[in-house]
């Protein structure tokens, strides 16, 4: 007879969207806390630019204004550090990429037709290949600043017209054709600039002079030297990563209160009396009452990650997902048999569910993440039912556990959940027999 | 056929039910009267298989309550509005026509019969939470008749109804009644149980202390009737038990009566004459 199981699961899900405050408990509330401590938190969303340490080795004039023009940009989020600063920030997770500006970097930024590109070290993950290119990208386009910075300004062309052809004379190591022709030319080119500045309207700007970049121009912008920093895993990457996990507990945890009460209600309005005179076992009334709250659990978790998913780029392991909805699914319809059974009046099981559900939250990691806990809270945090959903949770999104890793968590739950329920059907059949 | 054979239930110290037997005919409408805290709910309660006695047994046509044969011909119309508020009149019955699992012919057929039944078919569509406490209750009913049964128990069904809802909840119980019904109704209102019961139980602190047609308990307990007359020879109450023999005899020698009056005695005088205590305080 899974008619009348439908039928209660059915009924149930149709009472809960009929009622606000659970709507809001359930589905609201879960996602505003994700979003809104998810942003908050945002570590390296990419909205925001990518967070990036710098350090200059460099420590010239030159090296600084470029330092200064990577924190302008809104590609990244800058934070200047030294060298071995650098490289932790981005091996514990903290920063997405560090980048050092060598010796030499200002001098061949300022020299435009000699020498060699500037160079850049950037050390990044090599499993962050769109953070990569797109780190690359917003270097390159800074780099080619320099030329616009020297062409842009005539008078700015002519004083490196001038250091140009001095580098050029001094030069031991260039072919003597093309001193010659250096020696030749960038004379004449500096006249010419000259004459257009002479050209210019009183008092206009001097600006303003294109440069001709066809494309064929041989130098690079930047000459970016990539090394592969291997990130250990030590946290996610993804503020939402966290917060999304926390979100569904809060859903979860209102599914729970919702259906506990609802539970006690059927009693006190005598529904339950009607149930139990129909032509169904109890155990069906159980199975509806509990697959209607595994129900709602499931719609919940599944409405919040997809949103994760696609708005807000968390990225999970979906079977390891599945178990983890499921293994908490168990546990928590567990928990809303338990109290719904030990309690006589609305008021109380949603004050007493409330009560245990909230101190369960907020030591289990539903409100300060697992790994931002202190040591002496991570360890009572093991009593918390939510610390081992969390964790199963985290465990399928950035924790990347194996399977075995994951059957701790899963094993908890299920065992909580087989538990609870267990006691939470005996007490309610003792009751009304 | 419904055969309660000594039936006990105790809560703590308490024994809501001490031993109490009744058969009941089909066909008939069988009262329970008693003062609230009487034990009409749990003895309804273990009649129709809810909860189980501590001792004793219920038969329904030779059957146990409990079982799934029997549960089909239980309608069990609770003391409190058992109804999800929040949903229409159509989804709470549609619920409970599922738990039943009616074909869906059927299933359709007999909730449009039960809103009818009830005079709620305009109604249909609304939420239960915005209707007046008599429509509720007449829902109540119609919930409990989705699936046609026999045997139907309604425990108070008028508590918080208005008069006009009381008399349609009552034209209702005689339309079950000519289907061949066989119904257990309890109240604390006497005159509900005169009016409508063929046979009346009066319980008082779970036990069954007197059982039979209105009539017959007021004989055998009611006591004497009031007798008042205002004659030209005054006024005059007397008691007794035989009034319609002592009113001749009284009436013959008086040539005009101004005004007359018989109190026979009722099912509360019985309740006052069993228990030494009012049916309501
Ligand atoms: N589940 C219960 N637990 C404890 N006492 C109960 C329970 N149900 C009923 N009682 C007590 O049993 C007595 C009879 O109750 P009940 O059958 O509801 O009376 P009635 O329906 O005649 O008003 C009352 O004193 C009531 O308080
Ligand atoms: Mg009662």
């Amino acid at each position: 007879m899974m008619k009348a199981v439908v039928a209660l699961m059915k009924k149930d899900l149709k009472l809960l969207f009929k009622d606000k405050m659970a709507v809001f408990f359930t589905f609201i509330f879960p996602l505003l806390f994700a979003f809104f401590f998810g942003s908050i938190f945002s570590s390296s969303g990419g909205s925001q630019g990518l967070k990036i340490a710098v350090s200059d080795r460099d420590q010239t004039e030159k090296s600084q204004a470029f330092i200064g023009q990577l924190k302008e940009a809104s590609e990244f989020r800058v934070t200047e550090t030294d060298e071995a600063n650098a490289k932790k920030l981005v091996r514990t997770g903290k920063q997405v990429a560090f980048i050092i500006l060598p010796e030499g970097f200002g001098e061949n930024y300022g020299g435009i037709f000699s020498g060699q590109p500037p160079e850049i070290l950037v050390g990044i993950d090599p499993a962050r290949k769109a953070e990569a290119g797109y780190l690359e990208g917003s270097l390159m386009k800074l780099g080619i600043k320099r030329f616009e910075l020297a062409f842009s300004d005539a008078n700015e062309m002519i004083k490196q017209l001038d250091f140009s052809i001095e580098d050029i004379q001094q030069s031991d190591d260039m072919p003597a054709e093309w001193k010659s022709l250096l020696g030749d030319y960038l004379p004449k080119f500096k006249e010419l600039t000259e004459l257009e500045i002479a050209k210019q309207p009183e008092g206009s700007d001097s600006s303003g002079l294109s440069f001709g970049s066809d494309g064929d121009n041989p130098m690079m912008p930047l000459k970016i030297t990539k090394e592969e920093i291997t990130v250990q895993k030590t946290g996610p990457r993804n503020s939402f990563s966290i917060t999304i996990p926390q979100g569904v507990i809060w859903a979860i945890m209102g599914c729970v209160i919702g259906f506990a009460i609802s539970l006690v209600r059927e009693k006190t309005l005598g529904t339950l009396d009607r149930l139990a005179i129909a032509p169904i076992s109890r155990t069906q009334i159980l199975a509806g009452k509990a697959l209607g709250c595994f129900a709602a659990q499931a719609m919940v978790v599944t409405l919040l990650f997809t949103i994760a998913y696609f708005m807000l780029g968390v990225r999970f392991d979906l079977i390891k997902l599945v178990l983890a909805v499921l293994a908490a699914g168990i546990c928590f319809v567990g928990f809303m048999m338990f109290f719904a059974s030990i309690t006589k009046t609305e008021q109380s099981v949603a004050g007493m569910t409330n009560a245990f559900l909230i101190i369960m939250g907020m030591i289990g990691g539903a409100m300060i993440p697992l790994f931002a806990m202190p040591g002496w809270m991570q360890s009572i945090s093991h009593i918390s039912p939510v610390k081992w959903a969390i964790l199963a949770f985290e465990g399928a999104i950035w924790r990347d556990f194996t399977y075995i890793e994951m059957m701790t968590p899963l094993t908890i739950l299920t065992a909580i959940g087989v538990v609870t329920f267990f006691i939470g059907t005996r007490m309610l059949k003792l009751k009304q027999s | 056929m419904i055969e309660v054979r000594g039936i006990s239930k105790r809560y703590g110290n308490l024994q809501a039910v001490d031993n109490l037997s009744i058969t009941i005919e089909k066909g008939h409408i069988f009262g329970l009267l008693g003062p609230n805290g009487a034990g009409k709910s749990t003895t309804i309660s273990m009649m129709c298989g809810l909860i189980n006695p501590d001792q004793g047994q219920v038969l329904l046509n030779g059957n146990a309550p409990g079982i799934k044969e029997t549960k089909h011909k239980i309608g069990l119309i609770p003391q409190s509005i058992a109804l999800y508020e929040e949903l229409t009149a159509l989804d709470n019955l549609s619920f409970f026509a599922d738990l039943y699992n009616l074909p869906a012919s059927q299933k359709a057929e007999r909730m449009e019969w039960s809103l009818a039944f009830v005079g709620l078919q305009d109604r249909a569509k609304d939420a239960v939470q915005d209707f007046s406490g008599g429509m509720k209750r007449r829902l109540n009913l119609a919930a409990s008749l989705l699936h046609d049964p026999e045997f139907i128990f309604m425990d108070e069904p008028t508590a918080g109804v208005d008069p006009q809802s009381r008399n349609k909840l009552f034209e209702s119980v005689f339309e079950l009644k000519a289907l061949g019904k066989t119904i257990i109704y309890t109240t604390h209102y006497m005159e509900e149980a005169e009016k409508l019961c063929d046979r009346v139980g009066v319980v008082d602190k779970g036990q069954l202390l007197a059982l039979g047609t209105v009539d017959e308990l007021i004989e055998q307990y009611g006591g004497e009737s009031r007798v008042h007359i205002k004659s030209e020879q005054g006024e005059e109450s007397f008691m007794t038990a035989n009034p319609v023999n002592d009113l001749m005899t009284r009436l013959k020698g008086l040539t005009t009566v101004e005004n007359l009056s018989l109190q026979r005695p009722n099912l509360e005088t019985v309740f006052l004459n069993l228990t030494g205590k009012q049916l309501r305080d």
